[in-house]
């Protein structure tokens, strides 16, 4: 689903997870303390030259990804940038509304962009980890972290078992629609209840025959299994001193020219 | 004649209280492939998990390499290490999104420290054939893949008994071809003893050495191919069939006098016995 196809044919597949994560982590945590715009736009252009150019992830599919945030975030922006102030404040852009004026500041307009860059720059590094790592790498890289393992099995069951829920809530839909179940609101109300009571006791039912597998594999009580060797991601660690180095550098040019 | 896995005389009650197993007893001999013939219902994934410990008989009991099981947490462990079974649903045997991972699980589970684990996981895909499937998501295989990682995955744990529930069940022609292919090297190369059940008669001759048939929770009939086919009627009474090849030789013998009837299930014995008619009859 989404970036994971993407991952699984990146050129940094390999590369150790571990080492992916903190570059992206890094970057992410620094773009959101330091304020202005300009730590943000470098954040999101070095990430994305790293992501396509390092990762070999198509440019396109990378811009299209941005997309999916930016859309929200320019609606959350606009709500912010647009306020109501009092009739004698110096605005941009506004127009009169009951006595006061509705509009844009210079200062929210600052402000706006600020976040705006900011979140885009966090996006460009989240992106730059789920687009050249798959879903169980990143779960494997994560326990060592020293996140409960428990809750690192349910994420890797559910990534696993929600595309076989997906094709079989699917298979009955498909199967009702076939026989006129969505005709009619009431009758596709009728038709969605029967699906989800369906789709629930399937996938009981079928937890039970996945453990019992396991136990015929010797389950003791964990899913811990070995992955193949990774890369070593020393280049990781080069980047990100590159990446912060370049964020800091950005912020103070920012705060000397105001 | 050695066995590799017995069971005697075993007794198992569905929690609905339907009798599934009612004094099953088989054997499967070291080095051999043997088949379980039996209709939907008869019981034979059930017969399975009592041979592996995961359902415990109600009576009778099983014997692996000669020694008798006891249902302790030993026993089991011993059951389980000794005796794979390879679902028939690879959908319910592959919980891992990653097919590396997925075989690994087996291994690890058995204590072995990482460089075998590696070994045995590197060994098993390149015996299936499935080294090209290793950076693959799980999701994203066909059914035969699928079918192909749960046995890799099984293998890996490099048991005595190898057990496949309808191994043959929803693949195409060529997938069907591949399963007895690999199946065969695994008896003939790796020398481990094969359980399978099934009801694809056609595939029976070409991989069982010997055959136990199934139903109503009792062992009604057992011998090699040939001989089980040799009783048509019984197989028709519990719902299963004759080769296509012997079901033309029955007729032919039935109804034309022609030929030696039934126990010919393939296809090189059809044609051999039916040269040498032609020869005679010139």
């Amino acid at each position: 689903m989404g970036t994971d196809r993407y991952a699984y044919s990146s050129r940094l597949r390999r590369m150790n997870p571990a080492a992916k994560a903190i570059l992206s982590l890094l970057a992410l945590t620094l773009c959101l303390i330091l304020g202005g715009i300009a730590p943000g736009v470098y954040t999101l252009i070095f990430m994305g030259c790293l992501t396509v150019l390092w990762g070999k992830i198509p440019f396109r599919v990378f811009l299209r990804f941005l997309l999916v945030p930016l859309t929200f975030l320019i609606l959350g922006c606009l709500t912010i940038g647009i306020g109501l102030h009092p009739a004698d404040t110096p605005v941009v852009a506004a127009i009169p509304v009951g006595g006061k004026l509705l509009g844009f500041t210079q200062g929210s307009i600052l402000q706006m962009l600020s976040i705006c860059s900011k979140s885009m720059g966090v996006v460009g590094a989240v992106y730059f980890l789920t687009l050249t790592t798959p879903m169980t790498d990143l779960t494997q890289g994560l326990t060592r972290l020293h996140i409960p393992g428990l809750l690192m099995e349910l994420m890797e069951l559910i990534y696993r078992f929600i595309f076989v829920l997906w094709e079989t809530a699917g298979q009955i839909r498909t199967a009702q629609e076939s026989r006129l179940g969505y005709r009619g609101f009431a009758r596709s109300l009728r038709s969605l209840g029967m699906l989800a009571s369906m789709v629930f006791l399937r996938a009981w039912k079928k937890a039970d025959r996945v453990y019992c597998a396991l136990e015929s594999r010797g389950y003791t009580g964990t899913l811990k299994t070995l992955p193949e060797g990774y890369e070593k991601g020393n280049l990781c660690f080069l980047f990100a001193a590159l990446v912060l180095a370049g964020q800091v550098f950005c912020y103070l040019w920012e705060v000397g020219i105001q | 004649m050695s066995y590799a896995i017995e069971g005697k005389n075993l007794h198992y009650t569905y929690s609905d209280g339907t009798k599934a197993l009612n004094g099953v007893s088989l054997a499967a001999e070291t080095g051999k492939i043997t088949g379980i013939l039996g209709s939907n219902g008869a019981g034979k994934s059930t017969l399975f998990l009592n041979l592996n410990g995961v359902c415990t008989p109600e009576a009778g009991e099983v014997y692996l390499a000669g020694e008798k099981i006891t249902y302790n947490r030993k026993g089991i462990a011993r059951l389980r290490q000794g005796v794979g079974i390879v679902f028939q649903n690879p959908d319910d045997q592959l919980f891992s999104a990653d097919v590396y991972r997925d075989i690994s699980f087996g291994p690890v589970n058995l204590g072995l420290p990482p460089e075998e684990v590696h070994r045995r996981v590197e060994k098993v895909m390149a015996q299936l054939d499935i080294t090209s499937l290793k950076d693959k998501p799980t999701h994203a295989l066909s059914y035969g893949q699928k079918k192909r990682v749960a046995i890799a995955g099984v293998l890996a744990m490099e048991p005595e008994v190898i057990i496949l529930d309808e191994p043959t069940a929803g693949l195409d022609p060529q997938g069907v071809s591949s399963i007895v292919k690999v199946l065969r090297e695994i008896r003939d190369c790796l020398h481990i003893t094969i359980l399978l059940s099934t009801h694809d008669m056609d595939m029976v001759p070409l991989l069982c050495d010997y055959c136990y048939l199934l139903s109503e929770g009792k062992v009604q009939s057992q011998g090699t191919p040939e001989e089980l086919f040799s009783q048509p009627e019984l197989l028709r009474r519990h719902r299963l069939r004759l080769p296509r090849i012997s079901h033309l030789m029955e007729i032919l013998k039935k109804k034309d006098g022609i030929g030696p009837g039934s126990r010919v299930c393939t296809i090189s014995q059809a044609r051999k016995e039916l040269r040498r008619l032609l020869k005679t009859n010139h």
